[in-house]
């Protein structure tokens, strides 16, 4: 209506799409409130554990809580496991322990 | 004739007469007509001294010649004539206006001529019986040695003759003026009663106030007590007489009858007035009172007037023995010092009987409001325990409550929530009645069975057990402050419970069997009689609830669900309740049922942790360009999703500088948290957005679906569907769904496009053009109808889909099958790819969604195919 009209009452706001342009209905971001929801997961290339056979999102068996509570540990051969399962696994190995995926000396990732 | 006649039943000796001379038979004659004369004179009431000398020597004459039997039988027959012309028809006559009164109503006037009939033919009686005196008087000069049997026969001969007259000309609406009678009688009698409780209480009032000396004074005030009281014995007394007089006239039982159904009428009124539809205070205290009172009090002063055994346990029996024994009582309230008589106590347990028995079920036939006020009407309830504990009559109970039940509840009108309020408040005052159990068993079972139709009955359920402020049904939660769940309440009993008279050692003991019971494994709780009762009793409400549902794994189930709707409308990560309600749960259930949910609680805590951390990382940022949006207006909830029921995910595409703003926010939050990172679930949330207009600015709480619709607007006024799809990056239908939204709250209109792409959607510039009120529009905003959790019935209803055709199958087959039938059948053959694991309810609960949706029917409890 007002375009036909040849003004803009939103002039002298500050728009944040084009400067330049009219808007119809105007938004003002700073007086948004935005409740987002997402979903977190580790960075890693399987989805479960090689050990626990549980998914990395979820936790070992021994714990209840997922997420920081029960950390996801990388070694030099870029295999990720639970840290409570592969401490677990290296503390049963009597000598020198293997990386149960790739049988390489397990080494922790620097 | 009448010689004849009276003489056929008695021991005639007629063959004497063929011995004796004719001198003898001379005398006889003239003695005979002699003894006629005389007794004729004597019965009319107007002999001499010379008649009655006569007489005796007639008497002793005939006698002589053995003929004593023929003058007994003469005199009596004598007497009947005489009562017959005289006593009996005047006596009836006396009553005869009032034959035609209708409805019982026979007023004052029917006093005065019942207590003048019966006064009148006493004298009669007595009169006669003088004459009768007369003749054994005569009778015994002649015979030597005086037999007081023969005086004691006579007499009663006399009695029975005189009673059979009158029953045998007894008018129909005789009894029932005695009844009227004494109802008055008693009424007045009671009223009486009442006052003086009203004097007393005054009194009592008064003299509580008072000093000493006022005290003193006020022993005059007795005065009026005793008033009363010569009141109520003058009453006593008059309808003593009148009792006395009727027995004396040989209606001793009519009597009876007459003041003991007055009596119980009177006490089913008072039990009906005290009663009432007041459940919020206890009677059966005052109703007890009243019969000590008022019926007992009456009866006792009545049988003791009338002679009959009252013994006095410290007042001695006055001299005057029977005739007066209420003068001989000196104590103002009489009740208190007299022994009562065994008649007495029988009289105090048919009065206390019938008025347990008109309660009972005066509260019975109001059982179910009792109920829907409970626990207001808990002291109605503690009446009805003691009246059945007394009758032993539960099964009326049971009876009339469930088909109540069905009449008033059961029914489609009735929200799934008003059923359960009901059904939570019937447990808990039936309990109070019944602590076995036994007859809540059989209320509760067609309520229960009702229930498991409804497909929202586990939602209600959950949400009546943890959710205080929700779904209340006008009803409410019963006690307990309101807002409270209905979970707290039960722990908040179980507390209370547990300070009541255990000690320590008892508590943990309690809980732990409490814990356990709570539990309901399918074998029953060992049975240790000093817990078994306490724990047994908590376990029924939330058991029974459990047991509507089919397993705690399901209840466990539905909250979760929505729990998880519940944290996801959360933006203020203030979960205080929901804390409180899942620890409450876990006592419940267990800590492992639980832990899912606990972990979704976490994910709040946590997120609300980080949302922090991330914007204090940003601050320390460099400034803001043009186009780019602060931090601060961005919170966020991140969830462990392996944890949270299914989400739906829809894609949505953002505005861009809100994009960006997401974007960043995940990668600080890659920084804080490596090796972890974030994904954005676009479509989930709430966004809380000013519009703002030509003439107005307006506020919205929607979703960013919903948001991002609307944005769009900014840069073109018009969009069609086709075209708005694709810059929202939202399905074509689902967007056609969603912009209703902005067309309910009048910013967008449909208009028909030119284009065939679908909808025309174009932005309501100004109020003018809207058409709609502006505070209308003010008002809404958050009715999400949408919701983004999968309920657990859509979950059901996924995973039961794949057993739909094989259930199609089975019915064309089988015709018609039971609930039962079908789960064995599924159980049997699907046991592979993937194998039958759901429970009876839930089944139920399936086939009823098919049976809604017309593709099965459900009759007589079998199901079958829709033709
Ligand atoms: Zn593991
Ligand atoms: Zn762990
Ligand atoms: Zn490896």
């Amino acid at each position: 209506m007002f375009l036909n009209l040849g003004f803009c009452f939103h002039k002298k706001k500050k728009c944040f799409f084009l400067d330049s342009q009219c808007y119809y209905v105007f938004t003002d971001f700073k007086k948004t409130e935005w409740h987002a929801v997402a979903s977190w997961t580790w960075d890693a290339q399987d989805e479960t554990c090689g050990i626990c056979r549980m998914p990395f999102d979820g936790c070992c068996p021994d714990c209840k809580l997922p997420g920081d509570d029960c950390p996801l540990i990388w070694g030099a051969c870029n295999h990720s496991f639970h840290l409570h399962c592969i401490l677990k696994w290296v503390n049963s190995q009597t000598s020198q322990a293997h990386c149960p995926m790739c049988r390489r000396e397990w080494q922790f990732k620097e | 004739m009448e010689l004849l006649g009276s003489s056929s039943s008695s021991e005639c000796n007629l063959g004497i007469l063929e011995t004796l001379s004719d001198d003898a038979i001379e005398e006889i004659t003239e003695s005979y007509s002699g003894l006629f004369t005389t007794v004729e004179s004597l019965i009319a009431g107007d002999s001499s001294v010379v008649e009655e000398k006569e007489l005796v020597s007639h008497v002793s004459t005939l006698c002589k010649y053995g003929l004593a039997s023929l003058v007994r039988d003469h005199f009596l027959s004598s007497l009947q004539q005489a009562f017959d012309k005289g006593g009996a028809s005047t006596f009836w006559l006396h009553f005869d206006n009032f034959r035609h009164n209708q409805h019982s109503d026979y007023g004052e006037e029917i006093h005065q001529a019942l207590c003048g009939a019966l006064e009148e033919i006493s004298i009669e009686k007595q009169f006669l019986e003088k004459c009768l005196s007369t003749l054994v008087h005569a009778l015994h000069s002649f015979e030597e040695q005086s037999s007081d049997s023969e005086r004691v026969e006579l007499f009663s001969r006399f009695q029975s003759m005189l009673s059979s007259t009158l029953m045998t000309t007894l008018p129909h609406h005789f009894p029932e003026i005695l009844h009227w009678y004494f109802k008055e009688k008693l009424e007045e009698l009671s009223a009486i009663m009442n006052n003086e409780d009203d004097d007393d209480d005054a009194q009592q009032l008064e003299s509580d106030g008072m000093d000493l000396d006022d005290k003193l004074r006020s022993k005059n005030g007795e005065m009026d007590v005793d008033q009363g009281f010569s009141r109520h014995d003058d009453l006593v007394k008059n309808i003593g007489k009148v009792v006395r007089n009727l027995r004396s006239i040989g209606f001793t039982s009519m009597a009876e009858n007459a003041y003991a159904s007055a009596i119980f009428l009177l006490l089913k009124a008072k039990v009906h007035d005290l009663a009432g539809d007041d459940y919020r205070t206890s009677v059966l205290g005052s109703i007890k009172e009243w019969i000590q009172t008022v019926p007992l009090q009456f009866l006792n002063a009545l049988l003791s007037y009338l002679g009959d055994s009252v013994r006095y346990g410290t007042t001695t029996t006055t001299p005057s023995g029977l005739t007066s024994p209420l003068a001989s009582c000196p104590s103002p309230s009489f009740s208190k010092v007299v022994t009562p008589s065994e008649g007495i106590v029988r009289w105090k347990l048919r009065l206390e009987y019938f008025a347990y028995e008109t309660l009972q079920d005066l509260r019975i036939a109001k059982l179910f409001e009792i109920i829907v006020d409970y626990p207001e009407s808990s002291p109605a309830i503690e009446d009805l325990k003691q009246c059945l504990e007394y009758t032993g009559q539960h099964s009326k109970l049971v009876e009339s409550f469930i088909s109540s039940l069905k009449y008033r509840l059961l029914t489609a009108g009735a929200s799934t929530n008003d059923i359960l309020h009901q059904y939570v408040s019937t447990i808990k005052a039936l309990r109070a009645i019944d602590p076995a159990g036994v007859f809540l068993e059989a209320v509760g079972e067609p309520i229960r069975d009702y229930l498991r139709g409804r497909k929202d009955t586990i939602k209600c359920i959950v949400t009546m057990l943890t959710d205080g402020s929700g779904g209340g049904g006008g009803n409410a939660n019963g006690s307990g402050n309101p807002g409270d769940s209905l979970l707290e309440e039960l722990m908040r009993d179980e507390e209370s419970q547990e300070n009541v008279g255990f000690d320590d050692d008892f508590h943990t003991d309690d809980k732990q069997a409490w814990i356990n019971a709570s539990r309901w494994e399918p074998d029953p709780v060992e049975a240790d009689p000093l817990k078994g009762s306490l724990s047994q009793r908590k376990v029924d409400i939330l058991g029974m609830l459990v047991d509507i549902i089919g397993s705690k794994e399901q209840l466990v189930n539905e909250y979760r669900v929505m729990l998880a709707e519940k944290l996801l409308n959360k933006t203020d990560y203030d979960i205080d309740t929901e804390i409180r309600t899942v620890e409450l749960l876990k006592i419940h259930f267990g800590e492992a049922s639980m832990q899912r949910c606990e972990i979704m609680l976490n994910d709040l805590i946590d997120s609300k942790r980080v949302n922090t951390n991330i914007k204090k990382a940003s601050q320390t940022g460099t400034e803001l360009g043009e186009s780019e949006l602060s931090v601060d207006i961005l919170t966020s909830t991140i969830l462990s999703t392996n944890f949270w029921p299914p989400i739906q995910d829809e894609p949505l595409v953002l505005p861009g500088p809100i994009d960006k703003l997401l974007s960043d926010y995940a990668n600080r939050y890659h920084e804080i948290k490596t090796p972890r990172k974030l994904l954005w679930k676009k479509n989930l949330g709430t966004v809380k957005l000013e519009l703002q207009f030509e003439d107005r600015a307006m506020e919205f709480t929607v979703s960013p679906t919903h948001a991002a619709i609307i944005m769009q607007f900014q840069e073109k006024k018009s969009w069609n569907s086709v075209d708005l799809a694709a810059a929202t990056g939202i399905p074509i239908d689902v967007l056609n769904r969603r912009v209703n939204l902005w067309i309910s709250k009048g910013v967008l209109r449909e208009t028909r496009g030119r284009e065939s792409n679908g909808n025309m959607y174009t932005l309501v510039e100004s109020i003018s053009d809207s058409g709609k009120n502006e505070s209308e529009e003010l008002l809404g905003g958050d009715e999400e109808s949408e919701r983004s959790i999968a309920s657990v019935e859509d979950q059901l209803r996924k995973e039961m889909t794949i057993y739909e055709k094989f259930i199609m199958g089975m019915l064309t087959n089988f015709g018609s099958m039971a609930l039962e039938r079908i789960h064995n059948t599924l159980k049997m053959f699907c046991v592979a790819d993937p194998s039958y694991d759901k429970s009876l309810q839930q089944l139920q609960s399936f086939l009823s969604g098919l049976v809604s949706e017309e593709k099965l029917e459900f009759r007589d409890g079998m199901y079958l195919l829709k033709k």
